[in-house]
């Protein structure tokens, strides 16, 4: 801005376009401060909400499941012969290798699942972004919308994660070539929160099977 | 458009503010993204564990009731363990702490402790059992910084284990999640949690 036109006592060499730029600059500093404080002001409630509403409840479904399947493994393949705290092993427990198999397949897909695969996405940030994309606003040129929709855009330690899954996916598809013996899916395809629900069916299958009653809330 | 001196001084004040305004409410929702990613992640991270020794717990006793199986011992950690989990909360206490000031009621929440007891607990079912405890229970399994380095034991009845990286994890922690990093030179780029 041209200042000895603002400082200048005539009020009416401010008008018209010189208004316009005094306005648009304060304004702008203004935005650009708001911006900063109002982020800043949210991230705790972001935080608690993603927490709350999406992370701990998908969390300890998928763990649940991955300690459901540890221990009913540990239970089926451990020697007849080990003494255990439960000496007396009824007859309607008893162990097939098929069943084994089952279960050890079922545990190894269920750890090759990660948060990414089945974590819903954030609707709020994908609204945003695209609003992001219509007003091209001259305010937001250094919001990069792309980057609200993906969490390791958002965050450094998100990222590292992110960055290392990719890095154990290529050392998968190196070592093994051909078909893995595991029964987890292959790196190419990553298994899908509807996979997670057809785990958690046949494991309530096996379970039901051997008579074992599971509940939780 | 008529105006005297005091409103030309003003003037600026007034665009400023209509402009933090509207910068504010924008950031607002920036901030919410950013910080829900990251709590996502965090949540799900610290529930996968639990939610892991919550589910072993829950077999383990499905199936000793199945075999009417009565040992004391087993029982006994597999109902301490489904406790101690059943006391972690599920929602991030800061947002309650907040919300009701007086949370002077209620006894202080220390979330690395539990985490610790839960660990520990669900290595002394393991070892009742028989049953070699899962890695993420070991020291140093995990990446992030949530996950304290060897006092698992250090408040259990067993006392073999040498309370390495205590003094870390003391001062490192607090009882609640925070986003705000005082490290972090950037002021939103880098934020972490802080326990």
């Amino acid at each position: 801005m041209d200042d000895e036109a603002f400082w200048s006592s005539d009020p009416n060499v401010l008008r018209d376009s010189e208004w316009d730029k005094i306005s648009s600059e304060f304004t702008t500093v203004g935005y650009r401060e708001g911006i900063t404080a109002g982020k800043e002001g949210a991230l705790q409630e972001g935080f608690d909400d993603g927490f709350a509403r999406v992370g701990a409840p998908i969390g300890r479904e998928l763990g649940i499941l991955r300690g459901l399947s540890s221990a009913l493994l540990a239970f089926l393949s451990r020697p007849a012969s080990t003494p255990s705290p439960a000496t007396s092993s009824s007859s309607q427990l008893s162990n097939s290798p098929a069943l084994v198999n089952e279960v050890r397949d079922i545990a190894a897909a269920l750890a090759n699942v990660r948060f990414s695969d089945i974590a819903p996405p954030d609707l709020e940030a994908i609204a945003h972004a695209r609003e992001h994309l219509e007003t091209s606003n001259a305010m937001d040129k250094d919001e990069d919308a792309a980057d609200l929709t993906d969490p390791a855009k958002l965050n450094e330690e998100i990222k590292d994660k992110r960055d290392m899954e990719s890095l154990e996916d290529l050392m998968a598809q190196m070592g093994a070539p051909g078909t893995t013996s595991t029964g987890a899916a292959p790196a190419q395809t990553r298994p899908t929160a509807n996979d997670v629900t057809q785990m958690k069916q046949r494991l309530m299958g096996i379970a039901q099977g051997l008579g074992l009653a599971l509940q939780w809330s | 458009m008529d105006f005297d001196l005091e409103d030309l001084v003003n003037v600026e004040q007034t665009f400023y503010e209509d402009g933090y305004k509207d910068g504010y409410a924008h950031g607002r929702i920036h901030g919410l993204i950013e910080g829900r990613a990251l709590g996502r992640e965090k949540g799900f991270e610290m529930w996968e564990e639990l939610g892991f020794y919550e589910g072993f717990a829950l077999m383990w006793k499905a199936i000793l009731d199945a075999q009417g199986a009565h040992d004391e011992r087993t029982q006994n950690h597999i109902r301490h363990l489904l406790d101690l989990i059943a006391q972690f909360p599920r929602v991030n206490p800061s947002a309650a702490a907040t919300a009701s000031e007086a949370a002077t009621a209620e006894p202080e929440l220390d979330i690395p402790r539990l985490f610790r007891q839960i660990r520990s607990r669900y290595k002394l079912l393991c070892a009742t059992l028989g049953v070699r405890p899962t890695l993420r229970a070991a020291d140093g399994s995990s990446p992030s910084p949530d996950r304290p380095p060897s006092d698992d034991l250090a408040d259990t009845e067993m006392e073999n284990t040498p309370p390495t990286g205590t003094t870390r994890a003391k001062s490192e922690r607090k009882k609640v999640w925070t986003v705000h990093d005082p490290r972090t030179d950037k002021p939103l780029g880098g934020t972490e949690l802080s326990f």
